[in-house]
């Protein structure tokens, strides 16, 4: 089925919605609403609303739409892309959208499912799952709703959300919009493979419930959505292909596509999320691994060699540069307790870091796939550190954000005399067999520009963060110009110019590396059939 | 040389809390883990083998079933050999009946121990006398709350740091001795996965009271002199003061004057 109807909603009272109202209070006393993790900040913004349910949203979006006044929606303010900071109009936070309504069981797919307000955040949701304790439907005290809650408690295994962006305190709603992905979506996907419906609220300020399974496009790429008044949009689905990789570059386009998966992704350009369905996943004891390499090379064959492992799953699969390990050293002279490890192997030259299923009393347990595949290399299981309580886990999870955290801080320092100054942080995600050939562009290019920088993150994805540390402006400089190659680059491999931040406002003028005009003009044409008027997030995904 | 760590499980204290109904800990959905101050005393066993030849580590715990899980991290870590003592007439022990039980689990599977190491105290019941009532009942010397020990050149002897209420004491006993840790390294030993698997392939046996040649009046409850009538977290202390509806400045300003006031600074 391919034809779709929104429903109105009993309109709240606009005038009744919380607010704050001009720019002058809003800027003076909720600068925090200003500005996302990118530190890219408003200028100006005339309206802040705080709608408390679809009802109060919806009536925002009417009353926006008929003054012709844009909206900005903004969650959690986690992305680093710009995209919940408003250009101009209306700010719309959605934090109060944030009960879990419901807990069921999809015996169709042997699944537990959520359902929840787009304001629930990723380390809560986890949190209820794992816990088995769901403190809104607690409440609720519907007798159905408990006896299910009691099946779930019943059920002898642990569940988890598995999305894992580094922010856990973002919005689910906003990991949606954005498709947002992490470490483990080496295993189980980004957030788009979690999610099982949704409902949208449209710029015309009517809902739209969307189960995944159920609306499809057409045979000739299409969506009808009628409105309430029957009046009937044809949305045509874009006819170019999406990358071989993790990608959050343009809207999501696909033969026979789920209309679910045209509004994941779609940074909030065609209809603002308010509650998702996603799937929980059952969830095995494991364990840590930090496997030492003599370089970046034997780094590599070990990625290779551990993905080739017929029969080896690994749940993520991470790089740290030798560039990086050589950083983490220093850090770890000046700070040896704040890192929590015991000191780095003099001999490391890189390190891959990876999980896997491990079950600490069982007694067949099999590692020698594991072991073959780091012998095959020339390395040993000796030189590694590894984890499996909930603690170790947690040790290793520091460890893991000390390096980010380490380029940031170096970076505010360089700030101080450079104010102008950031950090190039890339999002560049190629195919498999390109891993090697992308490595050798950035090390062969950034080693001639003689610039500052290491690599780390999620290689498993070939989706490797180089970081650039600029030392001045001219570094600065050298840097953004070798940013644009290399985004060229990994589009010309067959990748993606965005694997996991999204495009927002920050990189719109990378769309253009990926997507040509007549696609980039089919994106639009999307947006047009669903928000005519161009009011829901101005400024993402397109340059305007 | 033989020396023997007494380790136990716990629950990660950071997560437990007390059911105010029954009085109980709630340990359901709690990690468990190798108490602190055993793995300190586990560390230093560790590193008086790292100094001298020929040492051997055989961890000992006396708990359920899944305090197996214990003694695999003691042999992740290091240890050469595990004993789980484990039975179910153990039950309701309290401080004198774990003592005399793990210190006869000591005289059946490691008789010629030279050093006793034992983590000062459990982080669930603070105790801090089992140590001390093994060292009475296996009639040697003991030395509490030690930071750092080595053996003296000859290899008989024991030299300890340990804390005391004014600073430090350095004593020297004579081997064997039993000796409880109250520190070690600040940045917990992290094994290879090849230490974690090869743990596994190291001996990790479980004997019961039958092996302990001791009578049925002094396992467990029966021979407890003590028994825990009721647990309960303490009343809280006085409420927090909010500072609500201030600037950071004057904010600032208020704390300041009330640190002041009572003489913090």
């Amino acid at each position: 089925m391919h034809e779709i109807t929104s429903q109105p909603l009993d309109l709240a009272d606009y005038r009744q919605v919380r607010r704050v109202q001009g720019w002058p209070a809003i800027n003076e006393q909720y600068q925090a609403y200003l500005r996302d993790e990118s530190k890219l900040t408003s200028e100006t913004c005339d309206y802040l609303f705080f709608p408390q349910n679809e009802a109060e949203l919806a009536a925002v979006v009417r009353e926006m739409a008929s003054q012709g006044v844009p909206l900005t929606v903004a969650g959690a303010r986690t992305g680093l892309v710009g995209g919940s900071v408003p250009l101009r109009g209306g700010l719309v936070s959605l934090e109060r959208l944030n009960a879990v309504e419901a807990l069921y069981y999809a015996s169709y797919a042997r699944e537990w499912r959520v359902r929840a307000g787009c304001a629930v955040t990723l380390s809560d949701l986890n949190q209820m799952a794992m816990s088995k304790r769901f403190p809104d439907l607690e409440r609720a005290g519907d007798q159905a709703v408990l006896a299910e809650l009691a099946r779930y408690q019943a059920e002898p295994g642990d569940f988890f959300y598995p999305p894992d962006p580094t922010e856990m305190s973002a919005f689910l709603g906003g990991t949606v919009a954005t498709n947002a992905s992490g470490a483990r979506t080496y295993r189980y996907g980004a957030t788009r493979d979690w999610v099982r419906g949704l409902r949208v609220i449209l710029a015309n300020g009517e809902l739209l419930d969307i189960p995944r399974g159920k609306y499809f496009a057409s045979s000739n790429g299409r969506f009808t959505i009628f409105d309430s008044q029957s009046q009937g949009r044809q949305v045509l689905v874009p006819d170019y292909s999406m990358p071989r990789t993790k990608n959050t570059s343009g809207f999501y386009a696909a033969p026979h596509m789920d209309l679910v998966d045209l509004f994941i992704g779609s940074e909030g350009m065609l209809g603002i999320i308010t509650t998702v369905d996603v799937a929980l996943c059952p969830r095995t004891p494991k364990c840590s691994l930090v496997q030492f390499t003599g370089s970046d090379e034997q780094a590599l064959d070990l990625v290779e060699s551990l993905r080739g492992q017929d029969g080896l799953q690994l749940d993520f699969l991470e790089f740290y540069s030798q560039k990086a390990i050589e950083l983490l050293r220093r850090r770890q002279a000046e700070e040896p307790v704040a890192m929590g490890m015991p000191p780095i192997p003099e001999d490391a030259g890189a390190a891959v870091f990876f999980e896997l299923s491990f079950d600490p009393l069982a007694v067949d347990q099999d590692f020698s796939l594991l072991a073959q595949a780091v012998e095959r290399v020339g390395l040993s299981l000796q030189n590694s550190w590894a984890g499996y309580e909930m603690r170790e886990l947690a040790r290793f999870k520091t460890f893991r954000h000390m390096l980010p955290e380490t380029v940031n801080h170096l970076i505010s320092e360089r700030k101080r005399q450079y104010p102008g100054l950031h950090k190039l942080g890339t999002d560049l995600a190629v195919p498999d067999d390109k891993l090697r050939p992308m490595w050798k562009v950035y090390q062969e290019a950034l080693d001639q520009a003689g610039l500052e920088w290491l690599a780390f993150g999620h290689v498993g994805n070939n989706h490797v963060h180089i970081n650039l540390i600029p030392r001045d402006m001219e570094d600065m400089q050298r840097g953004l110009e070798l940013y644009g190659r290399f985004a060229a680059q990994a589009v010309a491999f067959g990748g993606t110019v965005s694997a996991e931040h999204g495009i927002g406002k920050i990189k719109a003028k990378f769309l253009k590396e990926m997507f040509t005009e007549p696609q980039i003009a089919q994106m639009k044409a999307v947006k047009r059939a669903l928000d005519p008027q161009g009011l829901l997030n101005p400024g993402n995904i397109f340059l305007s | 040389m033989n020396i023997v760590v007494c380790v136990k499980q716990v629950p990660e204290i950071s997560e437990v809390k007390v059911n105010p109904e029954t009085g109980t800990l709630v340990r359901e959905g709690v990690a468990s883990i190798l108490n602190p101050f055993c793995e300190y005393a586990l560390d230093h066993a560790l590193r008086i083998k790292q100094a001298t030849p020929d040492v051997n580590i055989t961890a000992i715990s006396m708990g359920p079933p899944q305090a197996r899980a214990a003694l695999l991290r003691a042999l992740e870590l290091g240890a050469d050999r595990g004993v789980l003592v484990s039975d179910r007439r153990f039950a309701g022990a309290d401080t004198w009946a774990t003592a005399l039980t793990l210190a006869a689990a000591v005289r059946a599977v490691r008789e010629d121990f030279d050093l006793i190491l034992v983590g000062k105290q459990a982080i669930d019941g603070d105790t801090a006398q089992v140590g001390p009532e093994m060292a009475e009942i296996l009639g040697i010397p003991q030395i509490m709350y030690g930071v750092r020990m080595e053996l003296t050149p000859n290899g008989k002897r024991l030299r300890v740091k340990r804390e005391s209420e004014n600073g430090y004491q350095v004593l020297e006993a004579r081997l064997p001795v039993l000796v409880s840790a109250s520190k070690g390294e600040a940045i917990r030993r992290l094994p290879s996965f090849a230490d974690i698997l090869a743990a596994r392939q190291k001996p990790l046996e479980m004997i019961t009271a039958d092996a302990l040649n001791l009578s049925e009046e002094q396992l467990g409850l029966q021979g407890s002199y003590t028994q825990v009538v009721k647990i309960f977290p303490p009343q809280a202390k006085k409420a927090c003061r909010k500072l609500e509806g201030l600037s950071p400045d004057q904010a600032g300003r208020e704390i300041t004057s009330f640190l002041s006031q009572e003489n913090f600074i």
